[in-house]
């Protein structure tokens, strides 16, 4: 520390501090206080009571749509990423320097359309009088339900983020080392080996970043079960906006945003762990 | 908005989207500059062109909605606002109660609105009066039945609640998402009309909820006002519980194979009223407002809202559509003696107004309608 | 082998690309529920949309919430990106989090935290507020770019400017902000982007001041028709042409260097 007051470093680093503390910190806390207070009239009441906590946690809806999230979830996680993988591997090894780059800035096209209008345009197509299933109908098959359904939620989910998925699969494939994949197999590996003793280990970080967002977009997503699952079951964060909208009921959905904080960083953390295991 | 505007051609669309975009704030301003702002709290499409664009121009005000989906979403948005915020609240009739409780409408004045010229059944409707003191003045109306796809269902297997057990449509039923609708529906096939669906007992509240559950494997999804239509419309959906003409009426219009009826066990009504808003400044035009929808003009735009069709609680109104619309006064009974004729019904004791439970909270019903749409 | 392999990264990217592709097909046909084979082509959704003063309303909401977010978080995203760059100080991990977090957290939990906060402070439902959450949200995006231009750059140089009697702020103003201006110039366009698409904490804290994603959700709520993909494509147009200007920007400049 120099004995004068230097307010170069204050200046910049202060912006940050003080807009996030207050518009970011300061809300999360308070809503996580908020849990604690009560409705009287539509009216939000400050106290400290658990009257909420008590009520959503002894409520088998609240596990319901707790499980199912999560379910929902893992799964969205494991699919888009055994999706995105043989993709990803095709862009990383498969296309030049040039395609690779056009490839990606084409699957950075989808974060800037609405999300609600492509879930909407799935619900028109997989409807029952839509556009699928004219064509099934077309080759003789009976319509086939998609919509208001876990595999019509799914749509939606994989539509969310497979495109970062097999962002991130193919940049973290690209990055390894090519004389390592030429160094296996000219030690007789057989391809099916060198994939999973030499590629997939190497490409550890990306396939789990992948994966981890795959599981908080979709833990956190509300257009997909609402428009295209059709609220059934309804998740967590179709919870949250039922219960604020049934009588300003604030402080309950803010039980279940706590709980769901409380969840996806448990299981961000184990998998980042997972991730740059070694070194601890 | 210039006419040119409106000539847009695809292939300066494609090219000058953005352009055209940055154009919008100086138009804006051209429209904005002298009209007095109305903020109207209300189900979605009572702010839209069809009604009340002929009142803006005659009156130089604007209509900034805001939409809601159901009564406790309407409470939950006006608490959170300010004050004034909100100068006209449309609302269901059975929140105006929980809306004067909370001091959110203003007393209105009785003799500017014409009530001689209403149905005697709708002069004093349950809740818009405390002794004497008006605070709320009915505008619409309509009926929750049975509503199902013609393909699918006959009119008479529609005309009991117990259609939505039919096998004919399992997986297809769908719910409008609110609780009041649908367990009212439920809670008259369980036969409790006196006094009212909602005025019913614990033992009785407990086998509403048990009827209810029942119905669980035989549903296909649970909608708001947007969802509702598209399911019926696209065939998603055979059947609808909570819902009535004010949805099929507007789809049969397209062409769609739907219909409602007013099943054995009876009907629902639901009911719309306006209110005044603690705080506004505006209660001039907000009156001449009201009276305008109260006229045979203003009902008649009402009675064929594109939103959603809505039934006239005025005898002028009726006449108004007879002669406007002779078709759609048969189709929704607006002529006096026809067998779907709503004050008939309501004479016969076949139609109940929708309501909050009486004798449960409604947290209660809420609760068990979030339980059984995870169950 | 290889055939197969573009057969399933086609099928990939058609799964990615057949809800935009059809929303935009969707905006041109006259069916209010699309189905094989297709109505007729027209411009009527468009004309519809954009014949409503409240479509405009909500459009001029949106550029003006999307420019002063564009800003500010522009602004707090490259002085945190410098900070992170040119010093290590104690609970740098604690003030990176703050930096980094904020896209992760569900939008949900943010559009309801947003709500009771802002209400308390008497700014829900104001544009005000709007512009408050979308800055949170955008700012990661911003220090993110200016980040990555900053690795690029030589520490020297900065030394350099003071060894020539160059003050702290005279070195960044001639040295630091030059280098990183296309940085900032896509920062600018990209969190304007983020900004612009965003509609559950939008709405969530919207009141009666409606952006364009907010309109569409209620369109999507209420009266379903194809007009939501006509303003989705055009929305989307938008949204394309700042990130392809940002594109460009960052790429000529790496072509310069």
């Amino acid at each position: 520390m120099t004995r004068r007051f230097d307010p170069y470093p204050h200046v910049l680093r202060l912006p940050l501090i003080l807009w996030q503390g207050a518009f970011f910190v300061i809300p999360l806390i308070f809503m996580a206080a908020m849990s604690f207070w009560l409705v009287k009239n539509y009216k939000l009441e400050p106290n400290f009571v658990f009257d909420n906590w008590t009520r959503m946690l002894g409520r088998g809806a609240f596990w319901d749509a707790y499980w199912i999230t999560l379910w929902r979830a893992v799964l969205a996680g494991i699919i888009a990423s055994a999706i995105a993988f043989p993709a990803a591997l095709f862009m990383a090894f498969r296309l030049s320097e040039g395609g690779r780059r056009f490839a990606l800035l084409c699957l950075i096209v989808p974060f800037f359309t609405s999300f609600l209008v492509r879930a909407y345009a799935w619900q028109v197509i997989l409807a029952e009088s839509g556009p699928v299933n004219a064509v099934l109908g077309g080759v003789g098959l009976v319509p086939y339900t998609m919509l208001n359904s876990g595999f019509g939620a799914m749509v939606g989910y994989l539509t969310l983020v497979l495109p970062l998925v097999v962002i991130f699969q193919t940049w973290s494939l690209a990055a390894i080392d090519r004389n390592l994949i030429e160094a296996a197999g000219n030690l007789g590996a057989t391809p099916l080996r060198v994939l999973g003793s030499v590629i997939i280990p190497a490409a550890k970080t990306g396939l789990v970043l992948g994966a981890v967002f795959a599981f908080i977009m979709t833990f956190g997503d509300f257009v997909s079960p609402f428009y295209l699952g059709g609220s059934k079951p309804p998740t967590l964060t179709i919870l949250i906006i039922d219960t604020t909208k049934s009588g300003q009921q604030w402080p309950r959905a803010a039980v279940v945003a706590v709980v769901m904080i409380a969840t996806l960083f448990a299981v961000a953390s184990a998998a980042l762990r997972a991730a740059y295991g070694r070194r601890g | 908005m210039t006419e040119s505007r409106l000539h847009l051609t695809r292939r300066r669309l494609l090219q000058g989207a953005a352009s055209v975009a940055l154009t919008a704030p100086m138009i804006n301003r051209a429209w904005a500059q002298e009209a007095t702002q109305i903020n109207m709290l209300g189900w979605f499409g009572h702010a839209e062109p069809d009604i009340v664009a002929e009142f803006e121009a005659e009156n130089n005000v604007k209509f900034v909605p805001k939409y809601y989906a159901g009564g406790d979403n309407m409470m939950a948005l006006i608490s959170q606002s300010p004050p004034g915020t909100y100068d006209l609240i449309l609302s269901d009739a059975e929140f105006v109660q929980q809306l004067n409780a909370a001091g959110y409408i203003e007393e209105m004045d009785a003799s500017l609105y014409p009530f001689d010229d209403f149905y005697p059944e709708y002069m004093n409707f349950p809740g818009h009066w405390t002794d004497k003191t008006l605070w709320s003045v009915m505008v619409r109306y309509g009926l929750l039945g049975v509503s199902y796809n013609t393909d699918a269902l006959t009119r008479e297997e529609a005309m009991s609640y117990n259609a939505f057990w039919n096998p004919k449509v399992t997986g297809k039923v769908g719910h409008f998402d609110w609780h009041l609708p649908s367990l009212g529906q439920v809670s008259l096939l369980n036969g409790n009309k006196a006094p009212s669906p909602f005025d019913i007992d614990e033992a009785a509240w407990t086998a509403v909820k048990d009827k209810m559950m029942s119905l669980k494997p035989q549903v296909g999804g649970y909608f708001d006002y947007g969802g509702t239509f598209a399911g019926l419309k696209n065939g998603e959906m055979l059947a609808m519980v909570g819902i009535g003409d004010w949805i099929t009426g507007v789809l049969e219009k397209d062409g769609a194979k739907v219909a409602s009826v007013i099943p054995e066990e009876g009907g629902i009504q639901w009911t719309e009223s306006y209110s005044i808003g603690v705080g506004t400044t505006k209660h001039e035009i907000i009156n001449k407002f009201i009276n305008y929808m109260l006229s045979p003009k203003g009902q008649v735009k009402s009675i064929q809202m594109a939103a959603y069709p809505g039934l006239s609680p005025t005898k002028s109104g009726w006449k108004a559509i007879q002669e406007a619309n002779p078709a759609e006064a048969k189709r929704s009974g607006l002529i006096e003696g026809d067998d779907n004729d709503p004050i008939k019904m309501l004479r016969e004791g076949r139609l109940f107004f929708r309501d909050v439970p009486k004798q449960q909270s409604l947290e209660d019903w809420n609760d068990f309608w979030s339980d059984y749409k995870s169950a | 082998m290889r055939a197969l392999g573009w057969v399933y990264l086609s099928a990939v990217f058609l799964f990615i690309f057949a809800p935009i592709a059809a929303s935009f097909i969707f905006s041109f046909n006259s069916d209010r529920f699309p189905t094989l084979p297709l109505g007729s082509f027209t411009t009527d959704w468009y004309m519809r949309a954009f014949s409503r003063p409240e479509v405009w309303q909500a459009i001029a909401n949106s550029l003006i919430v999307a420019g002063v977010t564009a800003v500010v978080s522009t602004f707090i995203g490259f002085a945190t990106a410098y900070t992170d760059f040119r010093y290590g100080f104690r609970f740098k991990t604690a003030y990176l989090a703050l930096a980094l977090l904020p896209p992760t957290l569900p939008l949900v939990i943010m559009g309801l935290a947003m709500l009771a906060w802002l209400s308390q402070l008497g700014i829900s439902g104001t544009l005000t507020g709007i512009v408050i959450a979308h800055v949170v949200l955008a700012t990661p995006f911003a220090m993110a770019i200016c980040r990555l231009r900053l690795s690029q750059m030589d520490p020297a140089l900065e030394a350099a400017a003071w060894n020539l009697g160059s003050s702290q702020w005279g070195a960044m103003r001639h040295v630091i902000l030059p280098f990183c201006a296309p940085a900032i110039v896509s920062a600018l366009c990209l969190t304007a982007a983020v900004s612009f698409d965003e509609f559950i904490v939008a709405w969530f804290v919207s009141g009666l001041n409606r952006t364009v994603p907010v309109m569409i959700l209620e369109i999507l709520q209420g009266n379903v028709d194809p007009q939501i993909n006509a303003i989705g494509t055009v929305v989307f147009v938008t949204s394309m042409t700042l990130v392809v200007a940002a594109q460009f920007l960052i790429f000529r400049k790496r072509q310069d260097d």
